[in-house]
């Protein structure tokens, strides 16, 4: 075997909501390394919250419910485990740190208890030992010791992302899902949490799966990258793949849509259209109501994955084989 | 000819328990007709309390607020109902800018019967033509809020704020809640009505690549005041205040292997309750000086691009 940390196989996870059946993760598969950071890039509902928090076995259920799949932890399948395993396993060897500072800590209680609670759920520490550690995590994010005592409304957005990612990181986890840790940060403040994450993940050896809809954020943070749309990888490589050789139509209408910081072109190039009803995922190719390159062949059937070259996988029939646009336009007006 | 929008020494200052809170402190800027000025800065710095004091949503403190001339700072009654005809709002949050309990339909229509200057059959025509302007299919039109994706709700507040044909727009983060893909659809959509209809923007934004693509000319601010100001391309190519700088250093590159040379900004804002004389950045500037407790003044630097730092031509 080779030294894969984390493995995902076929991830399926629904949710229903009255009669209708939403399939925010559909066949999603991806290994990673230790100490690899992998990023899970995509728009809102493309699931890529939903992947983490069946990883972590945190899925509200109802409505959410994983359906298929295998997540193997170092060969251990998590998905067959019992709840009081998970308990083991959360917090000490898989962390999470969560988008929203504001509503991930608990307002009752002072920022040192609420680490130090975790810490003596998974170690075997008297209250002076674990607030030792609290505090020493606590100076590690750049928040002095002294404010042990305060509660999360006594701190500002940064400094509360701070906690959290003090929180996750204090049982020294190996695996660290990081949901856009920093969206909800200005960006001054999300390059400050951005190298303490690197700096931390560098000290510790831990792996991260960072979620993300920000490509800049992605580009200077990880390894490797996969693109989600509608609960699908559509696009999994190295960085370099992904961003120097992009191959889906769905990465390329992503990376064209943003207004570049060096050319001066005057319009720019959006993704025409809207994201797939999630109660109701067209037939084939999720994206191809919106794609540019679309063909008969895209709409039915299920469109598997496509080896573009060693390390780089596209889910999209057209990838490799460069057909003209005017090839696809002439099938969109139907003259083919 | 008097530019369209002219601020001078605009303040809005609100009382709290703390003390004062310096929101917007001592603001100048013009905007011409069919211009976008793009304000820029973290949260709290003052940029929507700026756009809204503008409009006059807020009651400045102190300063004046010129539309082609005439003073607005303080018009009430008809005359201001007359002056909110010309200037209007797009919101950040297209969820909660709509009355979830109206058809779109109803939001689009109202300003029009509300102005009082069309007959019926004018405003339904009208209606459906600003629909079809912003992009709403006709089987969408009588859908509520929550039927409608955050990029077509977007669509409808602009409807809405152009439904009078103002002169001026203050787009208050208007994509900043929008996935990627649909920010893009709805800038273009901005761009191409400004281009059509010769309306004057002041863009709020936090998102520097999103205010460069769209802006003539930037102001930066910091802490309730503007540090520099500057035609939008020369800002990037030559940003002078410091915190220009650290702003825009911050930004992650999407070019993977450009290495980011960050010059990483000690400490969050201070607060803008009762602050300190002197300049406001200098907590946190690198290059800070014992002078940097004196007032700083917006000086011109080069053609048109201003900044508020005394120590500019010597760190370059």
């Amino acid at each position: 075997m080779d030294n894969t940390f984390l493995s995902v196989k076929d991830l399926e996870v629904i949710y229903t909501s009255g009669k209708k059946i939403v399939r925010a993760v559909n066949g999603v598969s991806f290994s990673l390394q230790r100490g690899e950071t992998l990023a899970l890039v995509g728009e809102t509902g493309a699931g890529k919250t939903s992947i983490a928090k069946a990883i972590m076995r945190i899925l509200p259920n109802p409505p959410g419910k994983i359906v298929g799949g295998v997540v193997e932890l170092e060969g251990e399948n998590l998905l067959e485990k019992s709840e009081a395993e998970m308990l083991e396993i959360r917090g000490e060897r898989i962390a999470m740190i969560f988008q929203d500072p504001m509503t991930a800590l608990n307002p009752l209680m002072t920022v040192g208890d609420q680490i130090v609670e975790g810490l003596r759920l998974h170690n075997d520490l008297t209250f002076a030992e674990a607030k030792k550690r609290a505090e020493e995590m606590l100076e590690q994010v750049g928040i002095p010791a002294v404010r042990f005592v305060e509660y999360p409304f006594e701190f500002s957005g940064g400094m509360r992302q701070r906690v959290v990612i003090a929180m996750a990181l204090a049982c020294n986890p190996d695996l660290l899902l990081a949901d856009e840790p920093t969206t909800a940060l200005d960006v001054t403040i999300q390059a400050q949490v951005l190298n303490l994450i690197k700096s931390l993940r560098q000290k510790y050896g831990t792996s991260m799966i960072l979620i993300s809809h920000d490509l800049g954020v992605v580009a200077q943070t990880c390894d490797s990258v996969a693109i989600v749309y509608a609960g699908q990888i559509m696009e999994y490589g190295t960085k370099r793949h992904v961003f120097k050789n992009p191959c889906h139509p769905y990465t390329r209408g992503l990376f064209n849509s943003l207004p570049s910081m060096n050319s001066d072109s005057d319009r720019l190039k959006p993704i025409e259209g809207t994201l797939p009803d999630p109660t109701n995922l067209p037939d084939g190719c999720p994206f191809h109501p919106r794609c540019p390159r679309a063909t008969q062949e895209c709409k039915i059937g299920v469109i598997e994955p496509v080896k573009v070259e060693p390390g780089h996988i596209c889910r999209c029939i057209h990838a490799g084989a460069e057909k003209s646009v005017e090839d696809s336009k002439r099938i969109h007006s139907g003259e083919v | 000819m008097a530019p369209l929008i002219e601020v001078k020494n605009l303040k809005k200052f609100f009382k709290v328990p703390a003390g004062t809170l310096y929101a917007v402190d001592n603001v100048s800027f013009t905007i011409n007709k069919g211009e976008t000025v793009g304000v820029v800065g973290e949260s709290g710095c003052g940029k929507s309390t700026l756009g809204r004091t503008i409009i006059r949503l807020l009651d400045a403190t102190d300063g004046q607020i010129l539309l082609e001339g005439d003073d607005i700072t303080h018009v009430t009654g008809k005359k201001l109902k007359a002056v909110r005809e010309k200037m209007q709002i797009i919101f950040q949050d297209p969820y909660s800018s709509l009355n979830p309990r109206q058809r779109i339909i109803t939001t689009v229509k109202e300003p029009l019967a509300r102005s009082g200057r069309f007959p019926r059959s004018v405003i339904n025509e009208e209606t459906e033509r600003l629909m079809d302007m912003v992009g709403i299919d006709a089987r969408l039109r009588q859908s509520y809020p929550h039927e409608l994706d955050g990029g077509r709700r977007q669509r409808v507040g602009i409807a809405r704020a152009l439904a009078l044909n103002p002169q001026f727009v203050v787009c208050d983060e208007p994509v900043s809640s929008l996935d990627v893909s649909i920010q893009a659809q709805v800038l273009n959509l901005l761009m191409d009505l400004q281009e059509q209809m010769g309306v004057a923007y002041m863009f709020v934004t936090h998102d520097l690549s999103v205010v460069r693509h769209i802006s003539d000319s930037i102001c930066v601010m910091y802490l309730g005041q503007i540090v520099e100001k500057s035609p939008a391309k020369e800002l990037f190519s030559m940003p002078l205040h410091p915190y220009t700088k650290a702003l825009l250093s911050a930004i992650p590159s999407t070019n993977i292997d450009e290495v980011m040379q960050q010059v990483e900004l000690k400490g969050e804002l201070t607060s803008p309750i009762n602050p300190k004389p002197g300049c406001r950045f200098a907590p946190r500037c690198p290059y800070a000086r014992e002078e940097c407790e004196q007032p700083q003044e917006l000086q011109e630097i080069a053609p048109d691009h201003f900044a508020a730092c005394w120590r500019v031509k010597e760190i370059g």
